[in-house]
């Protein structure tokens, strides 16, 4: 029958190891989703701008990115970074830098997308007014295409944030001792499937859904403006 | 150590047939997987939709839990926390008959259907209502309205985003290997448990991979430009 | 497609003519960090796991934190850190060969062929192949095993001797040894294979002992070692040496006894033939 006890027994070891990532593992779910978050955005800022540049070879290879990265499963990218990065390097490096790597690389040609989107969503008058106005090419972009954009892609980046915290899981096929990895070290211990795995999917659940209400409420704030 | 390419592993050996055998496994799950997610998603998307708040409450609950929650755990729960629960004779025939791609395709459909729900009801939402109003003024029921009318432009409407969540449901497949499905990423970590060459493997994967999305993409961009509707475009989110 | 194509290629140029630059060894880049990065177990009682109170222990850790790298610390005449990765038995080779950890200290097994892609270390444990089974099953050993589900590591040297030796056996390769007992536990496969001392710590840690028993003779030796890339003179030295001191001062019995004494977490007494073996491998000064 269910026991849920060994969710009790072991909860500090879940929530403050696997989840914060404080204690005697590299670890932490939100020690490495919130830095992919803030990189992987800024990343995909640059590689987005880079897919509308007017010089082809800025474009070709952001758009050679990111098709080759939408092409491929995270896992496999997530591998390719375990083996390489060690070798050319010639270093052991630890799991959180190869992981944080990987997303961070992955996640910008999704963002990059998006940030696309968003600006080729603004209305060319928009850019026509502002260089009536005197001002160049770049400080358009800045003060005037890019806000607009981004109060467009709000929606669509905080889905892509979401699914970003959800991939983090996989980092712990590398070992990585996140939320997931530490339900798996228990488990192997006490083998309680079901209570543990669904123990962590409510949490997962709990801090995906308030992200994607505080979105809502950010889109409502914004376009009410 | 200096790494030593050796590319001949790749068709010597057991390679080249553990490779084969990945890729009909990462199709096979991922087509019968494919298959339940648009059941669920047809069928989730469109009560969210329907008059009836208990239909609706229910379809919610179910997109919003699944698809909260990564695949991996997901993944663990219907391998390692589902079968102890069923009759004994049900798990006898699941373990002998490949318990690990069962689970497998269950997580993948599950969640993804609940992904492609969201983007059914966003296509659903962007038919003009009167379309629904003339539909019931004609004398058919909700299920003929919906049926007859309403799903088959709301399905013409999302390629698009559907099949950029149908890629995503392939390339997801991959994370069936820590369940121990012999799909394609799983063949190529045993390639290269037995030869040591990771590059080689790596490369060969990843090229398959982009093979099989480049040629999923292509093939429905064209079935999109066929079944596309001149009037109705929309901006439909992907979940 | 040919521009990802070209793309790629760009890239395995880089790689592979990236890989001469620098050739620093195990040594020289311990001495620089100060920390000797370990690949080891995480399920594999009492050899490497972790314990009820979460914490990372076993025996081969032991040897290396209490052996090993007292070894190292003297020779280069600083302190060195233990830093733990985990390394199952289908990544720890990549994992070595990758440079991500510099010395696998779990439970691997020394073989000639594995000795053309690492070295070994003395061997520090002895033990062979046997079976986990549910008590009353009608395997018994390697004999009886045809055609029956077997449950094995995923790049083990029982896996391999299975394949090669019982070709009807249906084997199922589990990434690490926790998912193939779970197999086992829920009825997925008919017996486990592995090597006894590690079915033995597996059955002291499970939730309900005596439902399951090991059966069969020794099907293989299996002499654990360390292992460590090839063309490492030095280290490998200095590990041999941390192993040496060791069973010469009497540690690694002090060890042994913490961990497979009666009063240790796997009680498996070592057979006076054993101990011979051991205090045989330490060369004189």
């Amino acid at each position: 029958m269910l026991d849920f006890s060994v969710v009790v027994g072991n909860f500090r070891f879940l929530i403050v190891q696997g989840f914060f990532g404080l204690g005697s593992f590299a670890g932490g779910t939100l020690r490495l989703a919130i830095p992919a978050i803030v990189l992987g955005f800024f990343a995909g800022i640059f590689i987005g701008l880079a897919r509308l540049a007017r010089p082809a070879w800025i474009r070709v290879p952001a758009t050679v990115y990111v098709e080759f990265f939408r092409g491929v499963p995270l896992v496999m990218v997530i591998f390719w970074m375990w083996f390489i990065i060690p070798q050319i390097l010639r270093l052991p490096i630890p799991e959180y830098g190869v992981a944080l790597t990987a997303f961070v690389i992955f996640e910008a040609a999704y963002f990059g997308e998006i940030v696309r989107a968003g600006v080729q969503s603004v209305p060319r008058g928009q850019v026509e007014a502002a260089t009536a106005v005197g001002l160049t090419g770049a400080q358009a972009m800045r003060y005037v295409v890019l806000p607009q954009a981004l109060r467009n892609m709000v929606p669509s980046l905080v889905t892509q944030m979401i699914v970003l915290f959800k991939d983090t899981s996989l980092a712990s096929i590398i070992g990585y001792v996140d939320l997931t990895k530490a339900a798996q070290i228990v488990n192997n211990r006490e083998i309680r499937p079901f209570e543990l795995y669904l123990f962590i999917a409510v949490v997962y659940w709990v801090c995906t859904y308030s992200m994607s209400r505080m979105a809502r409420r950010l889109e409502h704030r914004l376009t009410a403006a | 150590m200096r790494y030593e390419f050796n590319w001949s592993v790749l068709w010597s050996g057991q390679s080249g047939g553990w490779l084969l055998q990945g890729l009909l496994t990462t199709l096979e799950i991922s087509t019968l997987a494919w298959v339940l997610a648009v059941a669920l998603g047809i069928l989730s998307g469109a009560l969210r939709t329907v008059p009836w708040r208990s239909l609706r409450a229910a379809a919610t609950c179910y997109v919003e839990f699944f698809r909260n929650v990564p695949l991996l755990v997901w993944m663990f729960f219907w391998y390692f926390g589902v079968p102890p629960l069923l009759p004994r004779a049900v798990q006898d025939w699941l373990f002998n008959h490949g318990a690990e791609f069962w689970a497998g395709m269950f997580a993948l459909g599950v969640y993804h259907g609940a992904r492609l729900s969201e983007v059914i009801r966003s296509g659903i939402q962007s038919i003009p209502r009167t379309q629904f109003e003339a539909a019931m003024a004609m004398g058919l029921t909700v299920g003929q309205a919906y049926r007859l009318v309403i799903l088959p432009i709301a399905l013409r409407l999302i390629v698009p985003p559907a099949t950029n969540e149908s890629l995503n449901l392939l390339k997801n497949s991959s994370v069936a290997l820590t369940i121990s499905v012999a799909e394609l990423t799983f063949q190529t970590r045993q390639i290269e448990t037995y030869t040591a060459r990771a590059i080689e493997a790596l490369s060969a994967g990843t090229l398959i991979y982009l093979a099989l999305c480049l040629s999923i993409a292509t093939g429905m961009a064209r079935l999109e430009r066929r079944f596309a509707i001149p009037g109705l475009i929309v901006r439909v989110g992907a979940g | 497609m040919t521009r990802v194509l070209s793309i790629l290629l760009a890239l395995v140029v880089t790689v592979s003519t990236a890989a001469p630059a620098l050739a620093e060894t195990t040594l020289e880049k311990i001495n620089r960090t100060g920390v000797l990065t370990i690949g080891t177990r995480t399920g594999s009682p009492p050899f490497a796991f972790v314990n009820r109170q979460n914490q990372w222990v076993g025996f081969s850790i032991d040897l290396v934190e209490q052996a090993i790298v007292p070894a190292i610390g003297k020779k280069l005449g600083k302190p060195v850190r233990v830093e733990k990765k985990e390394s199952t038995p289908p990544t720890r080779i990549p994992l070595l060969s990758s440079n991500a950890v510099d010395l696998i200290a779990g439970t691997m097994t020394d073989t000639r062929t594995r000795r053309e892609s690492v070295d070994f270390s003395l061997t520090f444990f002895v033990t062979g192949a046997q079976f986990l089974v549910k008590k009353g099953s009608p395997i018994k050993g390697i004999e009886s095993i045809a055609g029956r589900r077997i449950a094995a590591q995923q790049g083990s040297t029982n896996a391999r001797i299975i394949r090669e030796r019982v070709p009807t056996a249906q084997l199922r390769e589990f990434p690490d040894q926790p998912g193939a007992f779970q197999a086992l536990t829920q009825g997925q496969v008919d017996a486990y294979t592995n090597d006894g001392i590690q079915l033995a710590g597996l059955l002291a840690k499970a939730p309900s002992p005596g439902d399951w028993q090991i059966v069969g003779d020794f099907y293989s030796y299996e002499p654990y070692g360390m292992a460590m890339r090839k063309n490492e003179s030095d280290f490998r030295h200095l590990v041999n040496v941390g192993l040496m001191e060791a069973i010469e001062s009497g540690k690694y019995f002090e060890l042994y006894e913490k961990w497979f004494g009666p009063k240790g977490e796997v009680p498996y007494p070592l057979t006076a033939e054993n101990k011979r073996f051991l205090i045989l491998q330490v060369a004189p000064k």
